[in-house]
């Protein structure tokens, strides 16, 4: 071989060998991340990946699931043209159709609908990847409909919620400043690979690490000074009875709680019915230890905390639950200051970068009213706080078409297993809807249930606008062109804007100029941003985001306080129950009756996260599934050992709802009596084990991570 | 200028970006039932006080300083590159006759099925050459794995490194 | 400056020179050879006859000339080394003598062909030297032999055994021992082995001690067995064992027991005089005596080691453990440690499944022997662990070593059973 030769096969860019290093960004993962990524190009085709070095979000790391991003595009099974559906619902049969041809459909169908029922009765539905979300947000209102609706109907909004009930806004860690890191179900290396350097960074300053997992993690064993090991589900237990240790032992800050709060002796009256055996008994932890992270939390300097965005609110309790650990850091006057956590608001799709876009209103400017939207009168809180329809609701309304029915769903990802009951809700729209279409990369469970199935495009061979923390923004160049057939997102949503004639200009001028109407005053175009192939600082913005302005300006709440007492909450119908404190319930409250506690012994904790995995999105990643083969759910040793489970068995999870099987990995990281999975496989989904009605009633949120189920060995035939 | 890998295992979570960089820069055919020339072990060990230790490790070849499989190798295929020291392969001439897993303390040969020959991780040497860093430890977002001169690891004491079980199995020219 | 010399240019032969090389690079280092070729690998002649390497890939550390030159040697070629006399470290050959400073004995071994009659027949063929390769590989290319019998299941035995079967040539296997690899495999162990050989279609017959070869009327070879039974074949290959070539030691005062004995730093009796390879017995870190191991591995390990001992580096082999390891027909087998000291009052631990097969004996903490067929890829993991536990048996397994175990698929009771439990 000569040297040419070796430097080609060892991927060297150069002139020489003909390999170009082009930059885009991987979207795997939720937009809250999104890492710049070097393309390793030659001849049109992505030879290799890695992160880029001069990217300010990512400083050329990536995650487990990016560094396969080449073996997610090239994914064999890409939809490769539009198509259309010949066989029955969900049977997988289609032909492949020209695009102008599918855009003809997809219009005389939704204005079908629009003709017969009413334009509410078309839903609009995004999966991932969400990048184009405000754009198929504002079709949908132009198109007449108020049902725009996300998978943050399960992810991340239950706790958005709490934070605007509790203090009017979120606020992050600033972790460059606090002395404890209180990391409540963190496990970086799992789900946000760039935070660790954070944490290893504060104990190589001095500071103190606080782990609480309901498994042992890296993070519990690399990061960990003090690592609580909770029984799922009661963290919501713990949060009341720290606070009731903090205020009893003199640790709060009481200044800050009289001048910023609301709503104080109330709660404390509520932390008093939680004294530490008490708590210990409910929690499974050494009282010892709870005491000793109460006291480190509060009296160790600033102390800032992680929030999940899944890992509590996925519990029937869970919102409160959240709402009890937020509540914290206002007691120990660590919200808004330097050190504990600090309001950034997002600027774009959920990424805060240090100024404003007008993201919201090109939302929801055209919103047309007429209608409440799906979800609304179950969920009252969500209906008031937030924008979309929340999904939970889709299948009960699909069903008993009450108070009006769907009969249209425009689904860009659309991913049912990501909902309760993932097959009878398939099976309702399968039954009940006139028209689906579906948009996606890969010939998905739900897509087999469209009639319209159209081909998006990956990341990598499209360009998006992105704001990056920092202060940033960027507009990305595809790194090759879309790879058969397929379109980017946004490209046929303004396709079919113009194709509908619909009542909007911007839509119909594309998606550019959408996007440089949004980031319109930030003293950028897109024209600027695309002459950069890296992120470039907007002159407007302000980072880091100072602490104190919210303690200055005042809380956006009822009260302008930070509400340990919710008034939002406080204001809704009684007829619902809920409580404005937040108050601690058992995570199986809705299935502890004797029988259920017979039949169904274990906790059954989906979806916490693993490096290698993300929802169903990379479950079919060659390289990524080769980590993992097989669906598996995790058994604690002692209960393995009663059942005579070994790893690799194969077995049968059951609940009221339905059974899965999945492969048997034994281990002595979970607690006794809990089964932990992943979900999103389609041939082991466990959202077919999780009930519709088991949710959170402030939320819509389902119990994702708290269920009751059992576990029994399948005997091979 | 010798290189040598470096793995802080306080510092893994086993997961695997590291073995991702790895497919992605050898275009390894699992379909073909090759295997990632990197591993990493997500394993718990019972301990002889009775507890569990959660290990988290990322595995290839140690570039053994006096690699065993050199010697091992009944055709001579594989060889020391003299400029960074990584336990390179030409395998033209190889048997499969596995002697070279034989001798190696950490499984790192690999036997393709697909044509019969051994494989290993070669320390991505072109790459080392050309200014780059191994794309495993490219990959590596928490500095578990490391690769650096063998100046900077006398520097820097070196105790973390899987040289120190190179070391410790006298794997290395004293 | 130092004057070496190196009598016999094997594996060890040339290891020895390149560290000599190495750490002494004034040094003159003479090479007695009695090939004009570079060292030859004598496991590399039935891959010869398979086709799976070139001519030239049974010297795999080049030509002579090559290695001469890179290693600024005096190579004596075709001159065969006939008397030694070690306390003037001085060397006999045909027409003349010469001394030196340091002398390595690396002359290696050969086949042993027994007195027994027959042997000498056209058709009867032993395999150890390149020249015994292309014979044999010229015979079978030449499409005449239609059956082949192999006499000795020993580690060259199998290997004809592949070379017959991967031609298609019905072939059958004898062997005197009443099971198959018997100086390594447990009789459970050779059973497997034997099965999968059958079902092969190899035909092996184990307790049968070769009487005579005779040819029959048809030109075929019968080989007669003492208890009467009788093999025909076209060709038959004798493979029954090899012994060291030390004869020109005889009487020299070399401490010898059919192999030079050798301290850990492979010195003999006298200073000055070493030896390494398989003419040689080294000791064995398992039991503490001398032994030959007949390992390509070993003999390299060993004569590096000699090497640096003779260029004044004191250095020893310390992994210098029994091991047999036989790969062929998608089938490999490995035997770590010394299945002779395995007693019945021993502890032993057997696990199949569809992969694997273990069978490993210890007594105490200590490792006797372990057996295992389908582990190849990580025997060098096993055998680690093996050394490790002969160096230190109370201090268990590194986690490392349990975690590589584990990810090769290793049982827990067999991780155990090596050491078990964590001490870190």
């Amino acid at each position: 071989m000569t040297e040419s030769e070796k430097k080609i096969r060892a991927k060297i860019p150069g002139e020489d060998t003909g390999i170009e290093v082009r930059r885009s960004l991987c979207a795997i993962c939720s937009p809250s991340h999104h890492c710049g990524v070097d393309c390793y190009v030659k001849d049109g085709k992505i030879i290799r990946v890695e992160g880029t070095p001069e990217h300010p979000y990512n400083h050329g790391k990536l995650c487990t699931k990016g560094s396969s991003l080449r073996n997610y595009v090239y994914r064999e099974d890409r939809i490769k043209t539009p198509l259309r559906r010949v066989g029955q619902r969900g049977e997988g049969k289609f032909e492949p159709i020209s695009w102008d041809e599918a855009y003809q459909i997809i219009a005389e169908n939704l204005n079908r609908v629009k003709e017969q029922y009413s334009a509410h009765s078309v839903a609009f539905f995004s999966g991932y990847c969400k990048w184009y979300r405000p754009i198929l947000h504002r079709m949908a209102h132009v198109f007449g409909s108020v049902n725009f609706g996300t998978d943050d109907s399960t992810c991340v909004t239950a706790k958005i919620l709490g934070d605007k009930v509790t203090a009017g806004c979120g606020a992050g860690p600033d972790m460059a400043h606090a002395r404890t890191f209180l990391g409540w179900n963190y496990d970086g290396y799992y789900s946000a690979h760039l935070s660790v350097a954070g944490v290893q960074k504060l104990k190589e300053r001095g500071g103190k690490v606080i782990i609480i997992d309901i498994r042992d993690t890296p993070a519990s064993k690399n990061l960990a000074d003090l690592f609580l090991k909770i029984n799922p589900g009661t963290d919501g237990a713990l949060a009341l009875g720290m606070a009731k240790l903090i205020i009893e032992n003199g640790w709060a800050d009481m200044d800050y709680v009289e001048k910023y709060t609301y709503g104080f002796d109330r709660y404390k009256a509520l932390a008093d019915q939680y004294p530490l055996d008490k708590v210990a008994e409910i929690t499974g932890l050494d009282a010892e230890k709870i005491l000793e992270a109460a006291r480190l939390y509060a009296t160790n300097g600033p102390a800032c905390t992680n929030y999940s965005a899944s890992a509590l609110v996925h519990h029937i309790n869970g919102f409160n639950a959240h709402r009890a650990i937020l509540c914290l850091s206002a007691l120990t006057g660590n919200f808004d200051r330097a050190g504990g956590n600090v309001p950034n608001p997002p600027t774009y799709l959920h990424k805060p970068a240090g100024f404003k876009v007008r993201e919201h209103e090109f939302r929801s400017d055209r919103y047309p009213g007429g209608q409440e939207r799906i979800g609304a009168e179950r969920f009252p809180l969500w209906n008031q706080l937030y924008d979309e329809f929340q999904a939970v609701d889709l299948l009960r309304q699909l069903e008993e078409g009450e108070p009006y029915p769907v009969k249209a769903i425009f689904g860009m990802g659309m991913n049912a297993k990501m909902l309760p009951e993932t097959d009878k809700l398939l099976a309702a729209m399968a039954e009940k809807l006139d028209f689906f279409v579906n948009t996606d990369l890969f010939m998905t469970l739900t897509c087999k249930y469209a009639d319209i199935v159209l081909p998006a495009c990956t990341s990598v061979e499209r360009g998006e606008l992105k704001a990056y923390q920092g202060g940033y923004l960027t507009y990305t160049r595809p790194v090759i062109p879309p790879l058969y057939e397929s379109r980017s997102d946004v490209d046929i949503l303004c396709d079919l804007a113009r194709v509908m004639d619909l009542d909007d200009g911007l839509l119909k001028q594309g998606y550019e100029a959408c996007m440089d109407w949004i980031i319109d005053g930030c003293g950028l175009t897109v024209a600027d941003l695309k002459a950069s192939d890296l992120p470039v600082k907007v002159p407007v913005a302000k980072w880091p985001a100072e602490a104190g302005k919210v303690l200055s300006g005042g809380f956006k709440t009822p009260t302008g306080k930070f509400e340990f007492y919710s008034e939002t909450i406080a204001a809704i119908d009684p007829r619902y129950g809920l409580d404005p404190l937040p108050v601690y319930t058992d995570s199986l409250a809705d299935q502890n009756d004797p029988e259920t506690r017979e039949k169904y012994p274990f906790y059954l904790c989906t979806g916490a996260r693993l490096a290698h995995a993300l929802h169903s999105r990379i479950h079919e990643t060659p390289w990524l599934r080769s980590l993992r083969p097989d669906p598996t759910v995790e058994v604690h040793t002692a209960d393995a050992a009663r059942l005579g489970l070994k790893d690799g068995d194969r077995a049968a999870l059951s609940s009221p709802y339905g059974e899965i099987r999945m492969v048997v990995k034994v281990t002595s990281k979970v607690k006794e009596g809990v089964l932990m999975t992943l979900h999103g496989y389609t041939e082991a989904n466990v959202n077919e084990l999780i009930g519709r009605n088991h949710v959170d009633p402030y939320s819509g949120f389902p119990g994702f991570k708290g269920m009751r189920c059992n576990i029994s060995k399948i005997q091979e035939a | 200028m010798k290189h040598i890998f470096v793995f802080d295992q306080d510092k893994c979570s086993a997961c695997s970006a590291c073995m991702m960089g790895c497919l992605d820069q050898n275009d390894t055919d699992l379909a073909a039932g090759d295997r990632c020339f990197r591993q990493t072990f997500d394993t718990e060990v019972a301990l002889e006080d009775g507890g569990v230790h959660c290990a988290y490790i990322s595995a290839a070849c140690m570039h053994c300083a006096d690699a065993p499989c050199i010697a091992a190798c009944p055709v001579g295929c594989l060889s020391k590159d003299p400029e960074t020291g990584f336990t390179v392969y030409d395998n033209t001439n190889c048997i499969g006759c596995k002697s070279c897993a034989m001798a190696c303390p950490f499984g790192a040969p690999r036997y393709r099925a697909s044509d019969g020959k051994m494989v290993k991780c070669d320390g991505c040497n072109i790459r080392v050459k050309n200014g780059l860093q191994p794309a495993c430890v490219r990959a590596c977002s928490f500095g578990a794995l490391t690769c650096v001169t063998e100046e900077e690891y006398k520097a820097g004491g070196g105790v973390k490194a899987c040289s120190a079980l190179i070391d410790q199995l006298g794997l290395r020219r004293r | 400056m130092n004057k070496y010399a190196i009598i016999g240019f094997g594996g060890a032969g040339y290891q020895a020179a390149k560290e000599i090389r190495r750490l002494d690079p004034e040094a003159v280092i003479d090479v007695y050879s009695d090939t004009d070729t570079g060292p030859c690998n004598p496991m590399l002649t039935t891959y010869y006859v398979k086709n799976a390497i070139p001519y030239e890939a049974l010297f795999p550390f080049g030509s002579l000339e090559d290695i001469r030159r890179d290693l600024r040697l005096q190579v004596h070629a075709n001159r065969p080394v006939t008397g030694l006399v070690p306390g003037e470290r001085k060397i006999l050959f045909d027409g003349g003598e010469a001394s030196y400073d340091r002398i390595l004995i690396s002359t290696g071994a050969s086949a042993v062909m027994p007195p027994i009659p027959g042997l000498d027949l056209p058709g009867v063929f032993k395999m150890r030297t390149a020249r015994d390769a292309v014979q044999l590989k010229k015979r079978l290319d030449s499409g005449e032999i239609k059956s082949g019998l192999v006499i000795g299941a020993s580690w060259v035995g199998i290997k004809i055994v592949e070379d017959l079967v991967e031609r298609e040539i019905p072939c059958t296997l004898v062997d005197g021992a009443p099971w198959m690899f018997c100086v390594a495999a447990f009789e459970e162990t050779a059973l497997r082995a034997q099965r999968d050989l059958e079902s092969k279609g190899v035909r092996v017959a184990c307790g049968q001690m070769l009487d005579h070869i005779e040819r029959e009327p048809d030109g075929r070879l019968t080989a007669v067995m003492r208890g009467g039974d009788r093999f025909t074949a076209d060709t038959v290959a004798v493979c029954i064992g090899v012994k060291m070539n030390t004869g020109f030691l005889r009487d020299s005062g070399v401490a010898m027991n059919r192999g030079v004995l050798v301290h850990r730093r492979m010195r003999t009796n006298f200073e000055g005089v070493y030896a390494a390879g398989d003419c040689c017995k080294a000791l064995d870190i398992q039991s503490g005596t001398h032994r030959n191991i007949g390992v390509w591995y070993n003999a390299n390990r060993l004569g590096a080691v000699a090497g640096a001992n003779m260029a004044g580096c004191p250095a020893e082999f310390d992994a210098n453990v029994l091991v047999n390891l036989a790969h062929y027909l998608d089938y490999d087998f490995i035997s770590i440690g010394d299945v002779s000291a395995c007693g019945p009052e021993d502890e032993v631990y057997e696990y199949e499944d569809e992969k694997y097969y273990i069978r490993a004996v210890r007594s105490g903490k200590q490792i006797k022997c372990i057996n295992m067929t389908g582990t190849a890829d990580s025997n060098g993991i096993v055998k680690n662990a093996f050394i490790k536990s002969i160096e230190a048996p109370e201090a268990g397994l590194d986690i490392k070593t349990i975690c590589f175990l584990k990810g090769k698929g290793f049982p827990d009771g067999f991780i155990n059973f090596l050491g078990g439990k964590s001490l870190d």
